[in-house]
Formats: C-alpha cells, structure tokens, sequence
C-alpha cells in the first residue's frame, strides 16, 4: 500500500517565501483531510525552528501553523519536517509534540545522520512516527545512502525518504536507490521529487513501482525551486498505470490543487532556465530566490553562479555563501 | 614569569591539538595528557614530551596537584560537569572547550572591552570557551551592537567541515546551539538571538565560516567596518586565519550582515578545522591572560 504524504504547506512554503498564513492552512487542511492523504506536512520551508534571516523569516510562527492544521485535520496525520542545528529538542521537538503532531521527519543531509541522533531517539520515545530524511540523496553513493538509512534506523526511525532536493534525479537514478535501500533496510521507504528536469511526476511513480511505499507530492507542484511532483498528477497516473493506491477520489485532489491555484497564482513554480541549471548542477532548489537577486544586483549570470555554487558543493542551509560566491566570481 | 604548568584533559582531536600547541610555546610547561584508555592514539604521540601521561581519566591527576597551575577539558559536557565537581577544591583554573556552561563564557579578545569578560581573580576560576559559532562570531557582534541602535533580533549561522565535527559535537547539536544562543545574548545584550549550524561534507573540505545578522533600527556601516576591522586585527595575532570574508552591509533593509572564515593554523588539526583551531586558540591565550595577570599573586603564594 502506498501512502500519500502532502508537502504544500511546508515545500510549498519556499515557493510563499515563508509567508503562508495560517487561514489558508486550515482552509486547505479540511479539504485535504477528506482527500485520503496519510499526513499533512505543515510549516516553513526549511522545517520547525528554522525561522531565520539566513533561510527566510516566517510570517506566521511554527505554532500558529500547526494549530491551524491541527484543528482541520481529523483523518489524515499532523506531519513537521525538522533539520538538527536549526530545530532543538526543547525549543521546537518538544512544543510540536504538545500541539498534537503525529509524524516528525528528522532531516539530514545526506552524509550527516549521525546528527539526527539525540532528536530520532527522543522523538520515538514519546511514542510519536517518526521518519529520518536524507537530504540532497544524489551527494551520496548507493552503499553511503543505506549506511546513513542504517544509522537513523538504528535510532529509531521506521521511514526513510529520499529527498531528491535539486531535482537532479531521472527515473533509473530513483529506482536503483529506492530498490536498494529496500533490499538492504526492514523499513518504509519514501521518496521525496523535485521538478527541475520536468520529470518529478515520472520519479515518483518509479519509486513507487520500486517498492517506496510514501510518495511525496504537493497540490499545484508548490514546493521550493521548480516544485515537487504535482500531487494530482501522482494521482491521476498512477489510477492510469494501475498502481495500486490506497487514497480518495482525483475529485478531492483536484480540489486542493484548485485552492492553491487560486489563491497563490503569483507563487506556482515552473520549470525554468534557471531551475534547469540548478537540477543539472545538483544544486540545493532552495537557494532559486537569492540566487536570482544576487544574480539581478552583481550582474551575474545565473548559470554561472549556479555552476560555481555546485563546484563548491554547498549543501541546504548555506545561503549566506551566495554572495561570498558571487564576489568570488566579480573578482576573477 | 614562570612557565605556566597545565594539564590537558580529553585526548581526541582538541586535547591533542592543543597539547602540540602548547608544547610549541615557550610560555607553557605541559606537565600531564590525560585520557582514560592505556592505548589511546592521542597519548601515544606525545610519549616522551608529556612526563605524565595518565591513562586512567583524572583520578591519577588529583595525585599530581601540586605539579600544575590550571587544566585544559577537552572531554565532553557530561565529562566536564564530573571533573569539575571532583578538581575544584584542588584552587586550579580551568579552561573548559565543552558546551557545559560551567564556568562563564570567555572571549578573550573581550576582555577589558566589555565588563561581561573579565578575568576572575578566584583561584578556582572556570573559563568557558562556549563554541566555535560563539567565538568566531564574537567580534562581528560586539562591532555591530557598539554602532547599532535598537537591536531586536540576532541570528548567528556556522557552516563547517562534516569532518571537523567530531562524535560529541554531533550528538549534542542542540547544546551548541544553546551555548552559542546564551553568548550572543550575552554580547548583544539582546534576548531575540538563534545560532544555526550546517555541516558540509565537501571534499576538499570546506572552510569554517561564520555569518551574524542583526536587525537593528539604525546601524553606523562605516564605523562597524573600522571596529569589525580593529577586532580582527587583534584575533589575528592568535588566530592567523581568522578573516572578514563579507564586509558588514545590510542584506535586507535594517538588517546588517557580514561573514567571517576562519582558516586554521595546522598544528595538529587540518586547516579546514578552523572551528576547532579558533576554540583552542582562544583556550591557550585565556590561561595565558589569566596566568600573567595573577602571575605575581601565584608566585608570593609559593
């Protein structure tokens, strides 16, 4: 059985420039929670606690959020993203748990679990699902992913997704990773698509014929550089493809994608010049929005900043090194 | 003045690193390398420069008391909080390089600038080195708050080498954000304050750098830069890599940004690990401005 887990109002909060409000998370929450979704992931882009001039300011704190979307949902689950080093245990792990998240997924990138340690452990113990995230997956080698898979199992986490976070991966990239994993781990995989190469649909439809048993989507793409998979498209392919899943009706789902349509008309992302760039240079998606103003202010050309930024393999969280970057490249 | 006679606690990374760095000043004496394993690598390298080599964590230290002034901890929080209740009636300063918060937070190039670090004349005085965020991000903060007006929030961020963050920094991620948090406040006298840390395993590493936003109503750019500039120009004497990369500027309206790198000195530790040469640096000039100040008093007592 598949599980359907919906990222708009925390991927899509990138492409909100961290501005959602928490009107519009209960108004979409009621209509998601009759949609079949297994969980509502809720809160600003880069996670709880992450609120911060370095990544963006939130409009409205983690509490207001998940307050909004508490109340509206009754079926589907209450999910958070959360990073080590931006979230801690008692400013932001503990209050989620008491405004009645039921899922928390503990993020890393790719190579670093081992620092989601203390947070998974705490995190299972309260009797909370939780679920380790490895970022950035295309930095890693095969075995490296199912080692760092291992250690946040060992902590306890019953999921691993694989965010493909510049969207960097084509199809046979997601199948070998998610069948992988899978052969090697006793737990749920997911998997977690971005659309800068147009093809976040088709991987998260191959994760799922591989065996990843959470597919990530959001309503309308809204997600963080070109978007992640459009969570109606999911939905209608896989009813054509026959894939097996256990959600609603595509009515409900179209439903949602109406409402972020609508409401958020100006902020849909879209394949782009750039965002191709970015996918291509296995760049973190993210960093789409400084590097387009610092591109606009030095005169830079943005695949020439996205080139070096690769070069210099930054991972998420580091978009103060932009602009260090982008002196770098006046002066050479 | 007399060599100032020191003990090194913890032989990973840190205490081995300050102990080559030690033995390489004329200042100090290192009397004992403390560890708790007989084959532990740190103590092996110092065979025949350290005379006491103790393999059996501080129970055999408290037997040499009377051989050194002050010791270095370079175990873990936990460890330190345990040693510090079992030396502190022993008189002996102590240079902490754990995020315990113990002792009050040190910044030495602070000291005699702002009456939050000073030197404490108690013999017993603890001196925390809070983190590598904390200290490398100190001047930029001190400099901005001095020509600032109004200052609502403060955010620190520190992107380091995944290889320089060692087991300990990584399990306990959240103390480092919570002892960089209590120093900034400490510095900026405001309580709106978040320290943010990201590990990049690029290779070749990366080096440390450190980059302090404040949103304030009004901020004097120009004399921020002069005293951001001053500031640095004094860590340099001790910390050689220790640089402005992104002069103080406002990012977005009333937010003022700058970013230092700090490259490290490659004693023992690689120069990527920046993080850890400032804190170590830091550590060494604290007991040598502790030392020389009370020298005379130490020395009347014997």
């Amino acid at each position: 059985m598949t599980e359907i887990y919906d990222v708009t109002l925390r991927d899509g909060n990138h492409a909100l420039r961290h501005q959602l409000k928490s009107e519009f998370v209960t108004e979409y929450c009621k209509v998601a929670d009759n949609s079949g979704v297994w969980a509502v992931e809720v809160g600003h882009g880069n996670g709880l606690g992450a609120s911060s001039y370095l990544v963006g300011k939130s409009f409205e704190s983690d509490f207001n959020l998940l307050t909004a979307a508490r109340s509206a949902l009754t079926k589907s689950k209450l999910a958070v993203h959360t990073i080590p080093g931006f979230a801690t245990i008692k400013r932001d792990l503990i209050p989620a748990i008491e405004c009645g998240v039921d899922v928390f997924r503990v993020a890393t990138h790719v190579t670093e679990a081992s620092t989601a340690e203390k947070h998974i452990e705490f995190l299972a113990n309260k009797g909370v699902i939780v679920h380790g995230v490895l970022m950035m997956s295309h930095m890693n080698t095969i075995k490296g992913l199912i080692s760092q898979a291992e250690l946040m199992q060992r902590y306890g986490a019953s999921g691993i997704i694989l965010m493909d976070s510049s969207g960097h991966f084509v199809p046979k990239d997601v199948q070998e990773r998610v069948d992988a994993l899978k052969n090697a781990l006793p737990v749920e995989v997911g998997f977690h698509a971005h659309n800068n190469l147009g093809v976040a649909v088709s991987n998260a439809l191959e994760a799922q014929l591989a065996g990843a048993s959470i597919i990530d989507g959001a309503s309308m793409g809204l997600g963080a550089g070109a978007g992640n998979a459009q969570l109606e498209n999911i939905i209608a392919v896989s009813n054509r493809e026959d894939v097996a899943l256990d959600v609603g009706n595509l009515d409900t789902f179209l439903e949602m994608s109406l409402l972020v349509e609508n409401s958020y008309s100006s902020n849909l992302p879209r394949t782009s010049s750039s965002s191709t760039q970015s996918g291509m240079a296995g760049v973190f998606s993210g960093y789409a929005p400084q590097v387009k103003l610092l591109a606009e202010e030095l005169g830079i050309e943005v695949g020439l900043l996205w080139g070096e930024m690769a070069k210099r393999k930054l991972v998420a969280g580091q978009e103060s090194m932009i602009r260090e970057i982008a002196q770098d490249l006046m002066n050479l | 003045m007399n060599k100032i006679r020191v003990a090194i606690i913890g032989t990973g990374n840190i205490g081995t690193d300050l102990c080559a760095r030690m033995l390489n000043d004329s200042k100090f004496d290192v009397v004992a390398f403390v560890g708790r394993r007989p084959d532990s690598p740190g103590l092996e390298m110092f065979r025949g420069k350290v005379p006491y080599l103790l393999s059996n964590g501080i129970e055999d230290l408290v037997l040499i008391a009377d051989e050194f002034d002050g010791f270095f901890d370079a175990t873990s929080a936990f460890d330190h909080r345990l040693h510090w209740t079992e030396l502190e009636t022993l008189g002996k300063w102590a240079i902490d390089l754990t995020p315990s918060q113990v002792g009050a937070p040190m910044v030495p190039e602070l000291i005699g600038t702002m009456p939050e670090f000073s030197l404490n004349k108690n013999q017993a005085a603890n001196y925390s080195m809070v983190t590598c965020g904390g200290q490398s991000s100190a001047p930029l903060i001190y400099a901005m708050s001095t020509h600032s007006k109004g200052i609502t929030e403060v955010e620190i961020s520190s992107s380091i080498a995944s290889k320089s963050a060692g087991p300990a920094t990584r399990k306990n991620i959240d103390q480092y954000v919570q002892s960089t948090e209590n120093l900034v406040s400490l510095i900026s006298g405001c309580d709106s304050v978040k320290a943010i840390l990201v590990l990049n395993p690029a290779e070749p590493p990366v080096m440390m750098r450190t980059t302090v936003q404040m949103k304030v109503d009004s901020c004097d750019l120009e004399a921020t830069r002069n005293e951001v500039q001053q500031v640095s120009a004094r860590i340099q004497k001790y910390v050689p890599g220790y640089n402005l990369v992104v002069e103080p500027h406002f990012s977005i309206p009333n937010v003022v940004t700058g970013t230092v790198k700090v490259t490290g000195a490659g004693y023992v530790l690689p120069e990527y690990a920046g993080n850890l040469d400032i804190i170590n640096a830091a550590a060494v000039e604290t007991a040598r401005r502790h030392s020389e100040k009370f020298a005379k008093f130490e020395s009347s007592k014997k």
